[in-house]
């Protein structure tokens, strides 16, 4: 067993972390206030590669697989959340979708602009009946001659109010259900019918955008149709589940970051003239942060490792999703208790943290449907199937 | 046209602790980074690379001993066209001298150069020897600390900080020119030339070459003219004196301190 | 044992609760967005006699026994937890110690203020620096035995110089109460807020509770009478004590009223919210989550009132303050985070209550002292039983 990780992925990130400490982190603090996506931030990532990290060279990618991918989630969750997350969901869903279902001809057209960066992805799924549930979704779609006809509400969709290019999710047989009754459409952001509503006003990663969309009988040619006609949901499960690896590279990458600020903290903060270090109340905190962290990170490079290697790892994926949210937020209300008030200002970057990590136990398929996906499958090899 | 970027490496200062009271300095993390001032010479390079409508070739080589290639891949997947990586037991212990005449010997086994470019000074050593001996080697002129670089037409033009303004220094090429760290925002590495010269693959897998320095001058050009017997910490600085008082007290106690050391 | 609230006490529970539902939920969220504290709601509140709530009628106040103080701040929490721990700040830190530890003059002249809510009270005890034996800044508090600030006398008067940081209510008070270290001592002091030399500094950007105000306060060659002296000289620290075990109290009941308002709510999302088919109060996570945190509610709510009864026995609150207090912070962040995972997305979306009431729950842990000290004053108590004595 060999635990390092190869040249190429080192070099990657160094050179990520370099960026990410340059670039991102010393706007984090200000997207966060002003509630704006960095939209110049993305550039450069773009232009340097990074938005299409894990997708082969020949589709405009970087070729540096999935363990790349987590690289850069890892480094971006460990400075901004929100960054993390508007990089998620463009790379991990949108062009992922559109990479793992597309026809050779989509991928040159759509997927070589989203791994250059030069335009941004999102995926539409979420509406307000349909969120853990999301086979319930009522989008319709609806085929005359070589156009589909889309109408409907989602809700909740990042990037969707910034991105060119979209992966939609609509029923196209609404006698059928997940199975057969719906399908994925790719969809350009600047067809007629497709408009931006409110926008979410969130209690953190407040530098991403959650917005309402709306499609008012929205032009889709045939040919965008993504994967086969009602296999849109199977499909989207695959893309899913590699956006939840790389959800928990990013949480990683946060709770690594509330471990060294404690470091830092109990290194240098005194309460009755002895540093907090010597505090064991304070030295258990970090133990366990530390161990649960580098539980963690095994976790995740081995799942990515069993990507980049053709194993199976959905179940493995939902629990790094599941494990890693969980992990995050422990560390860093870890990090707020030793901070003391100076956590609980928006003067420290542990109060955005705070506010930034919540959303990883719900997003992407909250917690509790994680935990349905791996009993289920575990028990399925055990021959008893479960209904969610 | 051909620009040779000179590229080191030092360790990162993030990943180590001067212990003085242990007389120790504890390395948490071994990190190395390329030389600041040389990434800078690089970006340099690479600018008149991107401004000239004829072909620039820029070659990396290195500028001290390099236990592996790391630094020369770096500069690769930032942008140079290749690297040249000196190995052979000659290159082991060579100081800025010996660099110098292998250096001037690479230039010759290139087909010759019209421009070097490389860092000032280094970060750790402080040293700012290594361009001029190069130059010399060659015989040719020098330009250092060069805030800004331009090149064209045989030319090499430099803008050089001079008391409180600045002052403008040309020259023919081929030149040697010297860039300080912090002149310019260094680019980052393209992210697929990045994975594939450190994967060697495609057009990367060539782009950085072995050459071993027995090939490239006699033995008696690799003797060293330094010899490294140990290291140490540097002396202690002293401490000012803290005065107190009213201030007649304080003004006393600063003469007289002052009075003690002049 | 008789576990029931007196028919007064209930009556007044109900009383509390129309108030709040009327005058302070319609406000609660303007009040978290624009971080401002509300004075129309505060002088609403004074009319109700709630600014004055435990104070004895001769000072206007309503002579509410500590449980039914207690009472008021848990049901106020439930819609806003700034408001209720802005009203306990100023009873239970500041008028109730002028009441305990002031001469009469003292309590007739700022009492009867107070109770109208015309002066605000603050609490200014928190420093910057950690000094060898007082506790380090961030909230936490001092056992009061070395301050920077320094009262120093001059004459019959009495110099105030130094930084106090977090002083919770700084910002709106018309009168702080602050600790010095005198020459016998810690001292408190009686400061009105246009004494020269007091300056209101810094407002800090808090993760919640933000419709209160914690600033930095300057003292700079502050004059003060020694008649502004609160108690006798060297007596502050345990007019610090006593003040800081009374909120322990306050503070974990609004830590159980925001708790039991979040349990509500996340209820009623599961009675609606249908998802897979059926109502996600059919899952039985959901029903987990619940349980547990009806659970953790209920246990804190007899702790709470538990320690309110013995506030009005009188006798030495420490070790019980300090359990509720701990136990109250942990309550307030497992329920609100258990809830807000009911509630899924809308949980997250400021539009919804639950955020804020997951933002403000997190300050438990730190205001009023850091539960990790807390449990050091619990462990100094149960080991000094055996003869051992424990550090700080």
């Amino acid at each position: 067993m060999d635990f390092t990780f190869s040249p190429e992925h080192v070099a990657l990130r160094r050179m990520i972390r370099e960026f990410a400490e340059n670039e991102v982190a010393p706007i984090a603090a200000e997207i966060d206030r002003e509630g704006r996506v960095p939209f110049e931030t993305l550039k450069m990532m773009g232009e340097i590669g990074l938005l299409g990290v894990c997708f082969p060279q020949e589709y405009g990618g970087m070729g540096a697989g999935e363990t790349g991918y987590c690289i850069l989630m890892e480094e971006l969750g460990r400075v901004c959340t929100s960054t993390a997350t508007n990089v998620g969901a463009h790379i991990g869903i949108g062009a992922m979708s559109i990479y793992l279902d597309g026809t050779e001809e989509q991928k040159q057209k759509y997927l070589n602009p989203l791994a250059r960066g030069e335009k941004m992805g999102a995926f539409v799924l979420t509406e307000a009946d349909a969120g853990s549930d999301a086979a319930a979704i009522r989008t319709r779609a609806v085929r005359e001659g070589d156009s589909w006809f889309l109408d409907g509400t989602k809700t909740f969709n990042t990037n969707g109010s910034f991105a060119e290019i979209v992966t939609v999710l609509a029923v196209t047989d609404p006698t059928l259900g997940a199975r057969g009754g719906i399908t994925a459409f790719i969809v350009e952001s600047d067809t007629p019918g497709f408009e931006v509503g409110t926008h979410e006003n969130k209690m953190g990663i407040r530098g991403s955008s959650t917005a309402e969309l709306i499609f008012d009988g929205m032009r889709v040619p045939h040919e965008n149709v993504l994967g086969k006609v009602g296999e849109g949901f199977v499909s989207f499960m695959k893309t899913l589940d590699m956006g939840r690896l790389t959800l928990g590279a990013a949480c990683l990458g946060g709770a690594q970051a509330a471990l060294d600020w404690s470091i830092e903290w109990a290194k240098t903060r005194k309460q009755f003239g002895v540093q907090l270090a010597h505090k064991q109340s304070v030295q258990w905190m970090i133990a366990n942060m530390a161990t649960e962290v580098e539980a963690l990170r095994s976790l995740v490079y081995r799942v990515a490792w069993m990507v980049d290697t053709g194993q199976p790892f959905s179940q493995l994926a939902a629990m790094c999703k599941m494990y890693g949210s969980e992990v995050a937020s422990r560390a860093i209300d870890m990090a707020l208790q030793i901070h003391g008030g100076l956590g609980y200002t928006r003067d420290f970057p542990i109060d955005r943290a705070f506010r930034d990590a919540r959303i990883a136990e719900i997003f992407e398929g909250t917690n509790e449907i994680q935990r349905i996906v791996i009993a289920s499958n575990i028990f399925r090899q055990h021959g008893v199937r479960i209904r969610p | 046209m051909r620009i040779i970027v000179v590229i080191g490496r030092v360790l990162d200062p993030e990943g180590f602790v001067v212990n003085r009271r242990r007389g120790r300095i504890f390395v948490n993390r071994e990190e190395y980074l390329i030389q600041p001032a040389d990434r800078c010479a690089l970006e340099a390079a690479l600018r008149i690379k991107d401004s000239r409508s004829v072909d620039v070739e820029v070659v990396a080589l290195p500028r001290c001993p390099l236990p592996d290639d790391d630094v020369l891949r770096l500069a690769v997947a930032t942008g140079a066209d290749r690297a040249i990586y000196l190995t052979g037991d000659g290159v082991a212990k060579a100081d800025d001298a010996v660099m110098a005449r292998i250096l001037a010997a690479a230039v010759e086994r290139l087909g010759g150069a019209d421009l070097i470019l490389t860092g000032a000074t280094t970060m750790d050593t402080g040293q700012a020897q290594l361009a001029p001996r190069v130059a010399e080697a060659l015989g040719w002129p020098q330009i250092l600390d060069a805030l800004h670089v331009e090149a064209a037409d045989g030319r090499v033009t430099a803008i050089l900080k001079e008391g409180n303004g600045y002052v403008t220094v040309e020259t023919d090429l081929p030149a040697v020119v010297t860039v300080p760290q912090d002149t310019v925002k260094p680019r980052y590495p393209d992210g697929v030339r990045l994975i594939n010269v450190y994967k060697r693959e495609g057009e990367m897998a060539t782009a950085v070459e072995e050459w071993d320095v027995a090939g490239l001058v006699d033995a008696e050009a690799l003797q060293p003219l330094l010899e490294k017997r140990g290291q140490d910490f540097p002396p202690e600085r002293e401490r000012g004196v803290r005065a107190s008082g009213t201030p007649e007290e304080m003004a006393r106690a600063v003469a007289d301190a002052l009075g003690q050391r002049v | 044992m008789e576990f029931t609230f007196s028919e007064e006490q209930q009556m007044f529970r109900t009383m509390f609760r129309d108030f709040s539902t009327k005058e302070v939920a319609p406000r609660a969220e303007e009040i978290d967005h624009e971080e401002k504290p509300p004075p129309d709601v505060l002088r609403k509140a004074a009319n109700q006699g709630f600014l004055g709530a435990t104070l004895p009628e001769e000072y206007f106040g309503a002579e509410l026994d500590y449980v039914s103080f207690a009472l008021l701040i848990e049901t106020l929490a439930r819609d806003c937890m700034s408001t209720a721990v802005t009203l306990a700040t100023h009873v239970s830190l500041v008028a109730m110690s002028i009441l305990d530890h002031g001469t009469d003059g003292q309590k007739e002249e700022w009492l009867p203020q107070m109770a109208a809510g015309e002066m605000i009270g603050a609490f200014a005890l928190t420093e910057p620096d950690a000094g060898s034996d007082a506790a380090g800044g961030n909230m936490a508090h001092s056992d009061g035995t070395t301050l920077q600030t320094r009262a120093t006398p001059d004459g019959d008067d009495v110099i105030l110089d130094g930084v106090k940081t977090w002083v919770a209510n700084g910002g709106i008070a018309g009168l702080f109460l602050v600790f010095a270290q005198g020459p016998e001592g810690v001292d408190a002091f009686l400061v009105p807020k246009d004494t020269p030399g007091l300056t209101v500094g810094y407002r800090e950007p808090t993760l919640g509770l933000r419709g209160m105000t914690f600033n930095t306060l300057y003292l700079e060659n502050c004059r003060v009478a020694a008649g502004n002296r609160l108690g006798t000289p060297g007596q502050g620290g345990a007019v610090a004590q006593r003040a800081r075990n009374r909120m322990a109290v306050v503070l974990a009941a609004a830590g159980l009223g925001v708790s039991e308002e979040a349990v509500d709510v996340a209820v009623q999302f599961a009675s609606e919210r249908v998802q897979f088919g059926v109502l996600i109060a059919q899952k039985q996570a959901i029903q987990s989550y619940v349980a547990t945190a009806f659970a953790e509610v209920e246990a804190l709510r007899y702790l709470v009132y538990h320690a309110a009864w013995l506030v009005d026995q009188g006798g030495d609150l420490s070790v019980d303050a300090s359990v509720v207090k701990a136990f109250g912070a942990r309550t307030a962040r497992s329920v609100t985070n258990g809830m807000l995972q009911v509630m899924g997305g809308y949980g997250y979306m400021e539009d919804y209550p639950m955020a804020r009431k997951y933002r403000d729950a997190r300050a438990l842990g730190i205001i009023g002292g850091p539960t990790e000290l807390h449990h050091v004053r619990v462990a100094q108590r149960i080991f000094a039983e055996q003869d051992v004595e424990i550090a700080p």
